[in-house]
C-alpha cells in the first residue's frame, strides 16, 4: 500500500470528521472526564497529519483550509497567558481561576464555563498548532528523489 | 519609478511621539513630588511590581526620553540614508523597535525598587543594545561587538543578579528601600556592594572592562549617541548611584571605585588623544567621562553624590550631541577619521557652533553647564584632599586635550578636496543644535539642572545633597583649579610631538596584552571545548548514555546493599494484578524485541510497539489519562520517525543499518543493560506492588478536585493547582516550534 493508494486516501478522508469530533468531546468533557486540552489537542492534530500523509502537502492545502493551523499555537498562547495573568489585574495572583470554589457553575450540558477551561482551551490550540506545525515543516522538506 | 529602498516613516514617528509623551509625563510627575506604583505579582515569593519615581529615577528617566526623543528624530533621517548604504530595503521597524524597548526598559530600571523587575531591565537593556550594536547584521566586525557587549554586561550581569539574592536571603525582602533600611556594614553588605560594583563598572565600560564599548562603534551612530549619553553606559552609572547608600556602608568598595574611576580617566583619555576614529575618540572619552563619575562616588560624601548626578546630565548632553556630530559629518563626506576631515567651520557653520558648544561644555568651559559640573567635581575632590585635587585637574586638562583636537580636527584648518563643500542636512544639525541649546542654557540658567542633579543627588546618597553652581569672579580654589585644566590642556596639544609616541605604545600595549586580548582567547577556548564535546557526544550517542546508565545502575545497586535488612520489600501479587501482569509480560517482550532489528524502520515500529504495550499497562494500573496520552504521543513520534527517515537517502540508512554500533562491543553493552535494567527494575517493582495509602500533596489534590468544579483529577492538576507548570511547558512547547521554524524554514510558522 503506497501513499497515494485510493485505500489510504479513502480512509484519511472518512475519518477526518470523526477524528475533530473526537477531539472536541475529549477537549468539552476534559473537566469532567478522561482526557484534556492536550489530548485533544494531539487528537486533532493526527487527524490533520493523516491527510498530509495521505494527500501530501500541496494536495491537503488545496482541499482543505489547513495551512494557517500552525498559527494557532499563536492563538493559545495568547489565551492561555491572558487566562493566566488577567486575574493579576484584579489584584490576585495569577491563574487564580473564575468562579471561586464555592460559587454555582453554569452549566452547558457537560461543559462548565470556568476560566479553567479556557485554559485548557489555550492548551489544546497550543498542542494542535505545533504538531501539524512539526509534521509540516517535516513533509514539506525537500527530500531525496527515488 | 518608485525606490526601492523607500521605508516608511511610521516606526520612527511613533517612537519619538512615545518618546515625548514619556519625556513630559515623566516632568509633570516629578515636578508634582514623583509618583509610585506598587502591584504585588507574585506575593508567595515577596515579589511586586513596584515602581517609584524618585529624584534618581526622573534624572535618568528624563535623559533616556529626552535625548531620546532628540536621538529618535535625528535617526529619522539618518536610517534611510544608512540602509540605502548597506543595500537593505527594510529595518526601520526592528531599529526603532529595539530603540524604543531601550528607552522603556532604561525608564523601568531607573523606576524600579524591586530588585528582580531591576535585574530584568537590566538585562532588558542589554538584549536590546545587543540588537542595536549588531543591526548592520552583514558586517563581521558589528555581529563580533554586539556578542563582546552582550557577554561582557550579560555576564556582569549575573553577579547583580548573585548580590541581589545575597541581599534577599540576608533581609528577606526583595525591595531595595527596605534593604537600604535595615541593613548595616558587614560582610554580606560589603560582597553584595562588590557584586553590585562589578556589573555597574561593566556596563559603564570601566577599566579592565572597558573594550567592548569601542568596538561598539560598529552600531548605526544613533544608536552610539544613545548608548553613549543615556541608556547603556548610564545604566551603569545608575546602578552604582541606586544601589549607593549599600555601597556606601564599605569602604573598601569607595577605595575600589575611586582606583577603577581613576584608571579609566587616564586610560580613556590618553587613548582618545591616541585615535583617529571620530567615534573612536568618543568612545575612549565615554570611558574617562564616566570614569569621573565612579571616582566621584568613589570619593564618598554630600558634594560627591550631588556632584557625580549632575555630571551624568552635563555629559548626556554634550556627548550625545558630539556623536550626532560625527554621525553627520561622516554621513555628508563619508570621512570617518580625523585624518579625512578639517576645514568643515565654511561649508557647515550651524554644525560647527553647535558642536563646538557641544564640546565645550564637555571642556568645562564657562556660559556652559559644563563649567558647573567641573565646578562641583572640583569641589568634592577638594574636600578629600590635595591629591584628589591634583588628579581632577589633570583629568580635566586630558578631557580638554583630546575635545579640543576632536573638534579642531573637523573645522578647523585646511578643508579636504574631496569634499570640500559637502555639508549635513537640516535633519542632522537641528537635533545637535537642540542639544546645544540645553548645554548653553544649563550655561545660564543653571538651577533646573541643579534642581534634578540635587534630588538624584539626595535619593541616590540617602540624605539631602545641598550644593551650590555659580559663576565667582575671584580667585577660588575651583576658579584657580579650572583655569589650570584650561592651561594644562593646551600645553597638551602644544606638546603633542613630545608624548605622543608614548601615548601610541600605550594604546599598542593594550591592544596587545589588554583584557580584549585575554576576552578573545577565553572565547575561543570555550568555543573549542564546546566543539570537543560536541564532537563526542554526536560521534556516538551510545557513548553518551553509557555513563548514565551505569551510574544509574551501581548507584541503585549501592542504595540496595546500603540500607538495612528488611527495608527492601515487595508486595504480593494477587488474583486482581492479572490483567497488568499480562500487560506487563507484553510490554517486556516488546522492549527485548527492539534490540534485534537492524533495518530503521523496523526499530522504530517495535519501539512504538513498546510504547503501545506501555499504555496498556498504564490503562490497567488505574491511570486511564497517562494511558491516552501515550498512545497519542507514541503516534506522533511514529509519524516524525517515518517523515524523517524518507527524507534520508536510502543508500545512507542501508549502509548504517548494515555497519551496526560504531566501535562495536556488544557484550559490554548488554552488560551494561542488563546492570542498569535489573536495578532499575528491582527499585519499581517495590515501589509500584506496594501502593503506598495516598498521603501529602496528591491526596490534597484528589480531596480539593470538586472545589474546582472538576471531576478528573489530571485535568484539575494541569489546569489549576499546577496551572503554571504547565503555562511554562506550553511556552516551551511554542519556543520549541518557533525554533524549527528557525532552523527549517527561516522563521515561517506557516
Amino acid at each position: 500500500v503506497t501513499r497515494d493508494s485510493p485505500l489510504t486516501q479513502g480512509v484519511a478522508r472518512l475519518v477526518l470528521a470523526p477524528t475533530l469530533l473526537v477531539a472536541a468531546a475529549v477537549l468539552v468533557k476534559g473537566y469532567v472526564d478522561t482526557g484534556d486540552g492536550f489530548a485533544a489537542g494531539v487528537i486533532a492534530a493526527l487527524g490533520i497529519s493523516l491527510q498530509y500523509v495521505a494527500f501530501g502537502v500541496e494536495e491537503t492545502e488545496r482541499r482543505l483550509p489547513v495551512r494557517h493551523v500552525p498559527l494557532l499555537a499563536v492563538a493559545g498562547l495568547l489565551l492561555a497567558l491572558a487566562v493566566a495573568f488577567v486575574p493579576v489585574a484584579f489584584g490576585e495572583p495569577p491563574l487564580r481561576h473564575w468562579p471561586p470554589a464555592d460559587a454555582e457553575v453554569i452549566h452547558l450540558g457537560t461543559l462548565e464555563i470556568l476560566s479553567a477551561v479556557a485554559f485548557d482551551l489555550g492548551v489544546f490550540l497550543l498542542v494542535l498548532g505545533s504538531v501539524v506545525a512539526a509534521i509540516r515543516f517535516v513533509g514539506a522538506l525537500e527530500g531525496p528523489r527515488p | 519609478v518608485t525606490d526601492p529602498y523607500r521605508t516608511s516613516r511610521a516606526p520612527a514617528v511613533a517612537s519619538i511621539a512615545l518618546a515625548v509623551a514619556g519625556f513630559a509625563s515623566l516632568l509633570a510627575i516629578h515636578l508634582r513630588g514623583g509618583g509610585t506604583v506598587d502591584w504585588p505579582w507574585a506575593p508567595a515569593l515577596g515579589l511586586r511590581l513596584h515602581f517609584e519615581l524618585d529624584g534618581l529615577g526622573a534624572l535618568y528617566g528624563l535623559l533616556a526620553t529626552g535625548i531620546g526623543a532628540l536621538v529618535f528624530a535625528y535617526a529619522a533621517v539618518y536610517l534611510p540614508e544608512h540602509l540605502r548604504a548597506h543595500d537593505r530595503r527594510r529595518g526601520a521597524v526592528p531599529f526603532f523597535g529595539a530603540l524604543t524597548l531601550f528607552m522603556v526598559s532604561m525608564v523601568g530600571l531607573a523606576t524600579a525598587q524591586d530588585l528582580v523587575l531591576l535585574f530584568v531591565f537590566w538585562d532588558l537593556t542589554a538584549v536590546a543594545s545587543y540588537l542595536l550594536i549588531g543591526f548592520d547584521r552583514d558586517e563581521a566586525e558589528s555581529r563580533r561587538a554586539a556578542l563582546m557587549a552582550l557577554l561582557v554586561t550579560g555576564v556582569s550581569a549575573v553577579l547583580l543578579l548573585i548580590a541581589i539574592l545575597l541581599l534577599a536571603a540576608e533581609y528577606g525582602t526583595f525591595s531595595l528601600p527596605e534593604i537600604v533600611e535595615r541593613a548595616r556594614p558587614g560582610a554580606t553588605v560589603t560582597l553584595a556592594a562588590a557584586l553590585v560594583a562589578v556589573a555597574g563598572l561593566a556596563k559603564s565600560a570601566q577599566v579592565p572592562l572597558h573594550f567592548w564599548l569601542p568596538r561598539a562603534m560598529a552600531a548605526p551612530t544613533p544608536v552610539s549617541a544613545y548608548l553613549h549619553s543615556a541608556a547603556m553606559v548610564a545604566a551603569g552609572v545608575f546602578l552604582l548611584s541606586r544601589f549607593y547608600p549599600l555601597i556606601r556602608l564599605s569602604g573598601e568598595v569607595l577605595d575600589g571605585l575611586l582606583v577603577i574611576g581613576l584608571a579609566s580617566i587616564a586610560v580613556g583619555g590618553i587613548l582618545a588623544l591616541t585615535r583617529d576614529v571620530l567615534k573612536q575618540v568618543l568612545a575612549y572619552s565615554t570611558i574617562s567621562q564616566y570614569g569621573y563619575v565612579v571616582t566621584m562616588l568613589g570619593l564618598g560624601g554630600r558634594k560627591a553624590a550631588l556632584a557625580a548626578s549632575f555630571y551624568v546630565i552635563a555629559h548626556a548632553m554634550a556627548k550625545s550631541a558630539l556623536f550626532l556630530t560625527a554621525g553627520a559629518v561622516t554621513q555628508a563626506t563619508g570621512a570617518k577619521a580625523l585624518a579625512q576631515t578639517g576645514g568643515m567651520l565654511r561649508a557647515s557653520p550651524l554644525l560647527a557652533a553647535a558642536s563646538g558648544v557641544a564640546a565645550a561644555g564637555l571642556a568645562a568651559l564657562p556660559l556652559t553647564i559644563g563649567f558647573f559640573k567641573d565646578e562641583l567635581f572640583f569641589a568634592a575632590a577638594l574636600e578629600r584632599g590635595t591629591v584628589w585635587a591634583v588628579a581632577a585637574v589633570i583629568a580635566a586638562a586630558l578631557t580638554f586635550a583630546y575635545i579640543a583636537r576632536f573638534w579642531a580636527g573637523i573645522f578647523l584648518g585646511p578643508p579636504n578636496p574631496a569634499h570640500a563643500d559637502a555639508s549635513p542636512g537640516p535633519g542632522l544639525t537641528v537635533p545637535v543644535v537642540v542639544l546645544a541649546a540645553g548645554v548653553l542654557l544649563g550655561g545660564v540658567v543653571v538651577s533646573p539642572f541643579l534642581h534634578l542633579g540635587e534630588a538624584a543627588g539626595a535619593a541616590s546618597y540617602g540624605a539631602p545633597t545641598p550644593g551650590k553652581a555659580a559663576y565667582h569672579l575671584d580667585l577660588r580654589a575651583e576658579n584657580l583649579m579650572a583655569l589650570a585644566a584650561y592651561a594644562g590642556g593646551a600645553l597638551l596639544l602644544a606638546t603633542s610631538a613630545l608624548w605622543r609616541p608614548a601615548a601610541l605604545a600605550v594604546a599598542r600595549a593594550g591592544d596587545v596584552a589588554g583584557p580584549a586580548r585575554l576576552y578573545t582567547s577565553g572565547l575561543a577556548a570555550l568555543n573549542d571545548v564546546s566543539d570537543a564535546v560536541h564532537d563526542f557526544e554526536v560521534r556516538d550517542l551510545r557513548a553518551r548514555i553509557r555513563p548514565i546508565l551505569v551510574m544509574a545502575g551501581v548507584l541503585v545497586a549501592l542504595g540496595i546493599a546500603a540500607t538495612p535488612t528488611g527495608t527492601y520489600v515487595v508486595g504480593s501479587i494477587t488474583s486482581n494484578d492479572l490483567p497488568l501482569a499480562l500487560a506487563l509480560l507484553v510490554a517486556s517482550g516488546a522492549a527485548v524485541a527492539c534490540v534485534f532489528p537492524r533495518r530503521h524502520l523496523m526499530l522504530v515500529l517495535t519501539v512504538s510497539a513498546f510504547g503501545f504495550s506501555m499504555a496498556v499497562a498504564y490503562a490497567f494500573f488505574a491511570a486511564p489519562d497517562v494511558a491516552l496520552v501515550a498512545v497519542l504521543v507514541e503516534t506522533v513520534f511514529a509519524l516524525l520517525f517515518l517523515g524523517i527517515f524518507s527524507l534520508m537517502p536510502g543508500g545512507v540508512l542501508r549502509r548504517e543499518a548494515a555497519a551496526g554500533p560504531i566501535g562495536n562491543r556488544r557484550r559490554v553493552n548488554a552488560a551494561i543493560a542488563a546492570l542498569s535494567g535489573v536495578f532499575a527494575s528491582a527499585v519499581v517493582w517495590a515501589a509500584l506492588s506496594r501502593p503506598a495509602s495516598q498521603q501529602g500533596a496528591a491526596a490534597d489534590q484528589v480531596r480539593l478536585t470538586p472545589d474546582a468544579h472538576a471531576k478528573d483529577v489530571v485535568t484539575a492538576i494541569l489546569a489549576d493547582f499546577r496551572g503554571l507548570d504547565t503555562l511554562v511547558e506550553v511556552t516551551v512547547v511554542f519556543v520549541a516550534v518557533l525554533g524549527m521554524a528557525t532552523l527549517l524554514r527561516r522563521g515561517r510558522i506557516t
